[in-house]
Order: C-alpha cells, then structure tokens, then sequence
C-alpha cells in the first residue's frame, strides 16, 4: 500500500529542497540597503493603514462560501466512490444517487433564493 | 481490487413513518425558497401538519400490520417499541408545531425572532423584535429534528443512532437560539445546549467506537451475540457502554449530564421548549430503552449498578433543586430531570412491564409537559412571558381557568391518582418491584412526595394568595395553542381515569425484535 | 481487474522498482516542471507580444528565448525586504508551501508507456496509485494554503484581501473541478491516473464527455487564478494580489509555483480528457509513435497546446468582475455539471440494463417528454417595462454626444488617519496638513 508514496517524498525531498534553499539564499545573494520606508506595508505611496493582526473582521460572504464548499465537497467525496463503483451498482446506486443529488439540489435552491450565492 | 458489491435491499414500506417526516422537512425547505413571503407561514403550518398526520396514518398502518422486522440489512428495527414511540412522537410533533404556529400571543405576531443573527440588544435586533417580520425556518427545523427524532428509536445500529442523534440535536441547538424575547438568554441557552450536546455526541461516538473494537460490529444484534461469548475484552465492553451511556443519558437530561436542561429550558422559545421536553425525552429514552434492552440484554450485571446510582441521583437532585427554583420554567426544568429519574426506574427493571411501563409514561408525561408548557406561555407581562413565580401569585383569582388546568396539569406531573402521572408511576414502581428494585422504588416514592411539594406550592400560590397590582396577564390564544392544551389535558384526565386501553397497547407493543 | 494493454504496467507494480530509478524518475520530473516553467514564461510573453503586434522578448539568448532564465537571476540578485509588520516565521514558510505542492502534483502524471530501462521495466510515470486525482486535488487544495498564508502574514491590506479571494476562488472552482471528473470515473470505473489513461486507448474521453471537458476546462482556469480569472491578483484593484510584499526569490517562488500550477492543469486535462500520452487513436495502430519514449512527445504537444490555450485566453479576454465570477461559478457550473454527471449516469445504466435498442430509444423519448414539459412549464423572467426601463435610464446622465457619464459631484470622504496606526501620537497632532 505504502510502496505508492516512496517516490512522492522523493520528490518531496527534492522540491522542498529546491524552495527552501532558494527562500533561504534570498537574503544572502541580494544587496542591503536600509530604508525605513521599505519596510512599510505597501499602499500605492499613501501612509499604510493595515488591519490588526488577526483581529480584522472580513465579510460574511467569505464565510459562507467557505461553509457551501464543505457542502458540496463532501458531496463530492461521496460521488467518487459511488462513479468507480458504478458499473456494479446497476439501477439501485442510480436511484440512491438521484436521491442524494435531488436532496442537495434542494439545500442549493434554497441558498440561490435566499441570495446566498449573490456577491454584491 | 475490491469484490463484487452487493446492492443492499431495503423495504421501504416500513421507513415510510421516517421518510414522510423527511420528506415535509424537504418539501418545507422548498416552500422556504419559492413561496412568496407572506404565504409562507401558512404553507409551512400545512406542510408540517400534514406530514405529521401522514406519518401518523403510516404509523398506525404499520402497527395494525403487526409484524415486527429489521430493515435496511438490519440497521433499522421496526418493531412494537418504536411504532409505539414513532406515533407517540407523531402527536406530541403536531402539538408543538402547532404552539409554534401561534401568533396571538406575541404583541408582534410571532414566537420565534425574525433574525436570529443579529447581536442581543442592538439597533436592528429592536426594531426588528417590534416588527411583524416572521422568520418561517423555524418549522423545517423542527421537522428534520422531528424526522432524527422518529429515527432514533427504531435504530437498530449504533452508527445510525449517532446520526440519528446529530439529525435531531442539530435543529434543537439552532432553534433554543430563536427566542423573540430575552434574546441574551436565548442566545446562551443555545451555546450552552451546543457545546455540552457536541461534547455529550463526542462520548457517544467514542463509546460506539470501542464496542465496535469489542464486538466486531455496531449492529445491536451482533454485539449481543459478542457479550454471550467468552474470550472478549470487558474493559472495552464496560467503557463502551459507559460512553454510550453518557451520550444517551445527556439526552434525556439525568443526573450528573443535567446541567442544560434548566438553563436551556428557560432561554429557549416556550413552544421549542415543549418539543425539547416532550418529544427529545421520548426519542431518546426509546434508544435508550433499545441499547440496554437489545444491545446488553444479556450483560444486564454489567450496567445495571451504573443506572442504578444516575437513576437515585436524577430523582434526588431533580426534586430537591425543584424546590428552590423561582422560574416557572427552570422549575418544570427540574421537574423533568426528576421524571427522568422515574422512568428510568422503569428502564431499570428489565422486563416486559418494565419496558410497557416506561412507554406508557412516556406517553403521558410528553402529554402533560407540552401543555404546561403551553400554558406558560400565555402568562405574559409587557416584556413577553412572565415567568417569575412571584408573578404567577393570585393568578387563580384573574384567571381561574387557565390557573386551574395548570393546576390539574402539575398534579399529574405530580402523580396524584385520577391523573396519568399517578397511573404512570404506578406502571413503572409495580414493574422495578418486580423487577427486583424495591430500594429504588422506595427512593422513588420519597422523591415523588418531594416533587408533589413543590407543585403545590405553585398551585397554592395561585390559589390562595392576593394578586400582585402590575402582575402579568393571561393572553387569550388562538386556535392552535388552545387545541394543543385542550387535547394534553383531555388525554391526562383520560388516561388517569381509564388508562387501561393505553396500557394494554403499551404492552401489546412492548417487545423488541432482536 | 481492468484491462490494461501490453504498453501499460498494472497500478500493483508501482513503487517497486529500484531506488536509483526512483531518484532518476523524480530528478527527471523535477527538471522537466522546471524546464517548461522557464519555457512557459517566455512562450506567453512572445505569444500575448505576437497577439498585440509587438515583438517581444528578443535580447537574451537566441530570439530571446533564454529571457525567463535571465529574470530568475535578476530576481535572485534583488534586495530581499521582510515588512516590519510581516509575521516572520509565517512570511517565510508560505512561499515553500505554495511551491511544494506545486511539484508534487506531478507525480501521479503519466506521461508515457511502459519502457526498459537498464533492465528494469518501468512506466514513464512517478508513481500511481488507487486514489491519484484524489492526490492531485489535495496538492491543489494545500496550495491554497500558501497563498492564504502569505496574504495573512504579510501584515498588509491589500495582500490579505487578495489571499481572501483566492481562498474563496479556488474553493469554488475546486468544486466544479471536482465535480467535472465524477463522469470520467464513471467511465473509466477508477481514480488511477494510468488507468484513466488505459480506459482512453480508443476513445477520448473528450469526444465522450463533451461536458465535463468544457467545464473543467473553465474551472482549471480559475483554480490557478490565470486570466480572465486572475482577481486575487487584479493589478487595478489589488496592486499584485497576495504577493504584493514579496521580493526576490520568495517572488519567485510564487511565481514558479503558479507556473507549475498551469502545467499541472495542463497535464491533468490532457491525462483525463485527451488520453495522455496516447496518440490520436488512428495513429495507434503504429507501433513507432505509441510505445517507448516517443509518446511523451504527444504529451508534451497536448501540454503546450493547452499551456497556448491559456496565453490566448490572457491576451483576448478581459476580467471578469468578482461577483460575475463567482455566479458563473456558482450558478452556472455546479448545477450543470450535477444534471451532467445524472444524466450520464442514466445513459450508462441504460446502456448496461436495457439490451434492446428500441427499449432505450423508448426510454430516452420519455426522458425527453418530460423535460419538455419542465421547459413548458418553467417560469419566464419577466421582461421589464418601459416604466422600469425609463426609471433605470433616469439614473445615468447622458450628455455630451449620448454617452453616460459618472456623477461627477462625487467628494472624497476624510481619512480618519489619527484614529489608525498611530496610538502613540497625540490626537490633535499637526496631522491634517498632509497628503
């Protein structure tokens, strides 16, 4: 089972490698020259006005985005099993389907008419 | 590559109590999203009526059938107990949602609030409170808990049963939220009820987790065969169960997992509050009841000392915390935890009439809860309902008929005779004697002359003291909530006076397929 | 057990040859990723250049084409800047968690048949196994996770909004992505990337799913965030997106792992949808052009075809705005791709229970009379009327020769500066002068 994981931490090792040694060369190869103004967090030239550290508040559609794609992911996460395994379902794994399906079309209709899915 | 799969066989006919509850809570999310806005609450009401009714009607189909069988590959057992308790659900379901259908009561036209988001006290949540805006979410809600709640007693596999759980606690964390008034007190009362009822599912799932390491399997049947063989590991067995169990007694509110219950009570609208006590208590002592009965029927020695101490210590604390409560809703909160302490008894004796015993009070005690709670909910003052019991003084001399059935429904929860409690009571004390639980029979009785105290109290209080000059008023009800009292008050006095036709059906159905 | 022909290995012999071929397989997909990358980079400059009539790079290396290599080393010899306000540990990481995925990606790729190597018979392939795409979407999915990273800890607005809606992009596109694939396992009745390719060898899966090809071909371009997609890194709005603080190497980072990103995409279209490796069907009766190391150059083409695909998309489409984008998303592709996935599951059942073909003809009238009936049926949008028409008209001014204009009576609010930023000076400090 595991045998088909060796060559990805192959790759792993190389490509991890690869981005660290260049993350970490970054700042030796590259000239110094301080500047306080650099260090700013960059506004177009304006005086930066950042939000706090982890205590800014973002708007809700965020959220809800993100809470409708653990839906319909883990709809997917059942759709896969069910298509590998489909030729030997015959009309019962169909049905089940159609059923699953209709059941989340109907959350999905709901979220749309309730504007869920508007991102004004 | 994996084997040939089997398409599982599945008779429909006997889910179709569950599927049609489903169904009307499917069919509500859709009125939600196409009917137009003011037609909605109406539709809501018909749809969830109903599928309650239709649900009933297949119930009571299924039950004149008579045959008792497991379905689904044996995750589901359609049998005498969970029929019983399917149409039991059934009708206390159709009371609730009618108390949630009420609208005279409120000065704004609705109990729950119209947007449950917005922060306790600020600008909108004001203006929205006085406002005739009525958020309908309320009853597809209560169905899908209605439908986890129909599930819960017929299943027959323990992984089924923790879904069940989590279809029918889901709604109810969300829906304690929706009070209209006290939102702060709702709001917590939600929170509250979330995070113990996720911590309580967690254990749930942790013991089935270990029966499952005991047994082999999570069918009821299998891991009753697994305790009747030798050479298994107890310890996962007696923690297993132990999990489990406190994942079920959470549910139905016993001591040391009560500590919800009165806060909860309180902070959630009246009517959810009705459905929390009438008909979660009934689905969970069903799966309760199927558990221990099926699951560990034969390894009784290994739980029975562990029911025995939730059970004296449900009854005790449940009473004598009633008696110092002030809230009429935290009172008839602790009243209920001490019920729960009683029907255990029932659960304890393990028996046939243990187990009719237990049905036949559930029955009555889900009758007699809502319509308290239903009463309640008419006494109100400017700021919703008056719940103080300072308030409720001389409410006998304002309003003699509402103080009176309050009065006839708080005998019966107190078991006095020529009411359903004391024929409750009666059925499950008879059957824990027989059963060989005489001491707890007795802890019962002394619990139950504590628990009659305070009912008294409050009955006095009404009767026989001068109402307060800016005391509460009683609101006259429409329709809906009048029906529900009317019917939970009729089947306490019927079933107190001639219980015996309920009883018999209670013991026709009281035997679990295996 | 699938049949798999006699150029393909079985998914059981994977991962059991010896460690050096190992190393060489995972060396070679390192180069070639980061080989196409450069080539890449370079292709789309001249490509958008011939499209907009300029010439483009031309200075480096023959015709320009060494141009990408040159800014990988400008890029490595600039001053490397960490932002006062920059969560350090978390700044560093994200570039090498946006990167490493990137790679990994690949490695469930085929690219080839089965060939002899020093004695060994390996496929051109770094790994396989029961679960591969399943693997693909997780990389794609953790690369999220650097980009949400670098936007949260550069302390900065404009990165962090942009690392916000590349979250929320990338998670609904992955979706219709996902979703797009559930037909292809249908037919191909596995998730192996070779056997995908195996369930190809006579029919691609294009000419099949029409469907899913045209959807996830839309959602590819989303899920790396490429034109006309590219909102988290909208230059007008967002300055340079997430990566807005990052210099110097960790630029590049970002930059070749959005690369990368494109090829992977790239080659997963080509695996599921083009057959791989495989040569058009008509030509794999020839024994030269579909076993040995010759199929990769059919690969390679598919890739870069679809690597094209995307610079003409770049150089001809203009962004969507953020809420078209996300209805399209939303609205459009995930319910098309689920009565998509039913309706080819229907066809398959048919096609599997019903051996008579007039039964099926009978069937598929039925199904076709009743969706009808739903479009009958179907309520109609109501079109507006003059009335509304002519009170939406009265909003925009129209002068000046019929064109609208914006009001032009707009006033830039105050900034509230002394509120921000600067606890520690007093609030009636001689701010306002500025700016």
């Amino acid at each position: 089972m595991l045998q088909y994981y060796l060559p990805i931490i192959v790759l792993f090792v190389l490509a991890f490698g690869f981005a660290a040694f260049s993350v970490g060369a970054a700042s030796f190869t590259g000239p110094k020259r301080y500047n306080r103004a650099k260090y700013d967090a960059y506004e177009c030239g304006i005086e930066p006005a950042p939000q706090p550290m982890g205590g800014g508040r973002f708007p809700i559609k965020f959220y809800l985005t993100a809470m409708l794609f653990i839906v319909f992911d883990i709809e997917i996460i059942f759709l896969y099993p069910w298509a590998v395994a489909f030729g030997r379902l015959g009309v019962f794994g169909l049905v089940e389907m159609v059923l699953f399906i209709a059941t989340v079309f109907v959350a999905y209709a709901y979220v749309w008419r309730r504007g869920g899915l508007e991102w004004d | 590559m994996p084997t040939d799969i089997q398409a599982p066989s599945i008779a429909y006919l006997p889910l179709l109590p569950i599927l049609i509850v489903f169904g009307a809570a499917t069919l509500g999310v859709l009125v939600e999203a196409f009917v137009p806005a003011h037609q909605r609450r109406l539709s809501q009401v018909v749809v969830a009526v109903a599928g309650l009714v239709a649900s009933l009607g297949a119930v009571i189909y299924l039950a004149a059938d008579g045959t008792s069988r497991l379905v689904a590959e044996s995750a589901l057992a359609i049998d005498g107990p969970a029929l019983f308790l399917q149409g039991t659900l059934c009708v206390l379901g159709i009371g609730s949602i009618l108390l949630l259908s009420e609208r005279r009561l409120d000065r704004s036209g609705g109990v729950v609030v119209s947007q449950a988001a917005n922060a306790p006290g600020s600008r909108e949540d004001l203006r929205l409170a006085e406002s005739s805006h009525v958020q309908t979410e309320v009853y597809p809600l209560a169905m899908f808990a209605l439908g986890g709640m129909l599930l819960f007693p017929a299943c027959n596999n323990l992984l089924l049963m923790f879904v069940a759980l989590e279809v029918l606690s889901l709604p109810l964390y969300l829906m304690a939220g929706l009070a209209r008034r006290r939102r702060l007190l709702s709001q917590e009362a939600a929170l509250k009820y979330f995070l113990l009822g996720a911590f309580a599912s967690a254990f749930f799932l942790y013991g089935v987790a270990l029966l499952y390491g005991y047994a082999g399997s999570v069918d009821l049947g299998d891991i009753l065969t697994a305790t009747s063989q030798a050479g298994k590991s107890d310890g996962l067995l007696y923690l297993g169960v132990a999990m489990l169990g406190v994942g079920l007694l959470f549910k139905v509110g016993a001591v040391p997992f009560q500590a919800w219950t009165p806060d909860v009570y309180q902070g959630s609208p009246t009517p959810v509050t009705a459905l929390m006590a009438a008909c979660t208590k009934v689905a969970a002592f069903g799966a309760l009841l199927r558990v221990f009965y099926v699951g560990f029927g034969t390894s009784q020695w290994d739980w029975r000392p562990m029911l025995w101490a939730v059970a004296i210590l449900t009854m005790v604390v449940g009473a004598i915390l009633a008696v110092t409560q002030t809230d009429v809703k935290r009172m008839l909160a602790y009243s209920s935890i001490a019920h729960t302490g009683f029907i255990l008894v029932g659960v304890i004796a393990i028996n046939k009439s243990g187990l009719s015993g237990t049905l036949f009070y559930l029955l009555t005690y889900g009758f007699t809860t809502i319509a308290s709670f239903a009463v309640v909910g008419l006494v109100r003052d400017s700021a919703g309902e008056a719940t103080h019991l300072a308030q409720w003084a001389g409410l006998g001399k304002r309003s003699p008929l509402v103080a009176g059935v309050f009065a006839l429904l708080l005998f019966a929860l107190a078991g006095i005779p020529l009411t359903s409690g004391f024929m409750a009571k009666f059925a499950v004390f008879k059957a824990a004697t027989e059963g060989g639980a005489t001491a707890l029979v007795v802890v019962g009785v002394i619990a139950s002359a504590v628990t009659a105290f305070f009912y008294a109290r409050v009955v006095v209080l009404m009767f026989f003291q001068e109402p307060t000059v800016d005391g509460p008023t009683v609101a006259v009800p429409s329709a809906y909530t009048a029906v529900t009292i009317a019917v939970g008050v009729a089947f306490t006095v019927i079933l107190g006076i001639v219980p015996q036709p309920v009883l018999d059906l209670a013991g026709k159905a009281a035997t679990f397929i295996r | 057990m699938r049949l798999t022909d006699s150029t393909q290995l079985p998914l059981t012999s994977f991962g059991h040859e010896p460690f050096w071929l190992t190393i060489a397989k995972a060396l070679f997909v390192f180069v070639l990723l980061v080989v196409l990358t450069l080539f890449t980079i370079v292709f789309e400059r001249k490509v958008v250049s011939w499209m907009q009539q300029r010439t483009g790079p031309n200075r480096v290396g023959p015709r320009g084409y060494l141009q990408s290599l040159a800014d990988g080393l400008k890029l490595a010899l600039k001053e490397e800047i960490i932002p006062a306000l920059a969560d350090k540990p978390v700044y560093i990481l994200a570039p090498v968690v946006s990167a490493v995925p990137a790679f990994l990606a690949f490695s469930v790729i085929p690219f080839g048949p089965k060939v002899n190597v020093g004695g060994h018979e390996t496929a051109l392939q770094l790994t396989d196994m029961p679960i591969g795409v399943l693997f693909i979407l997780a990389c794609s999915s953790v690369g999220v996770f650097g980009i949400v990273l670098a936007g949260w800890s550069s302390g900065s607005t404009y990165p962090l909004l942009g690392a916000l809606r590349s979250a929320a992009q990338v998670i609904s596109y992955e979706v219709a992505m996902g979703l797009s694939f559930v037909a292809v396992f249908l037919y191909a009745g596995s998730l192996s990337t070779s056997e995908i390719v195996a369930a190809q060898h006579d029919r691609w899966f294009i000419i099949t799913l029409p469907i899913s090809f045209l959807i996830y071909a839309v959602a590819m371009v989303g899920e790396t965030n490429r034109a006309p997609f590219d909102l988290p890194e909208a230059e007008s709005e967002l300055v340079g997106g997430f990566h807005t603080e990052y210099t110097s190497l960790k630029f590049a980072m970002f930059f070749l792992a959005e690369y990368i990103n494109v090829i992977t995409v790239s080659a997963l279209a080509t695996t599921m949808f083009l057959g791989g490796w495989r040569p058009p069907p008509f030509l794999s009766r020839v024994e030269f052009l579909s076993t040995g190391y010759f199929p990769i150059v059919w690969f390679l083409l598919k890739v870069v075809g679809f690597i094209f695909f995307f610079i003409w998309l770049r150089g001809t489409l203009p962004r969507l705005r953020y809420d078209q984008f996300m209805k399209l998303g939303w609205k459009v592709l995930i319910p098309v791709s689920l009565v998509w996935i039913l309706l080819v599951a229907a066809i398959r059942t048919l096609t599997n229970q019903v051996p008579s073909s007039r039964d099926r003809f009978t069937y598929i009238a039925l199904f076709m009379a009743v969706v009808f009936a739903v479009f009958l049926v179907w309520p109609q949008k109501k079109a507006p009327t003059e009335e509304e028409v002519e009170a939406e008209s009265a909003l925009v001014p129209v002068e000046q020769g019929g064109f609208p204009l914006p009001p032009l009576d707009l006033v830039v609010p105050p900034m509230p500066r002394s509120l921000q930023l600067t606890p520690t000076s007093p609030p009636n400090s001689e701010e306002a002068p500025r700016g």
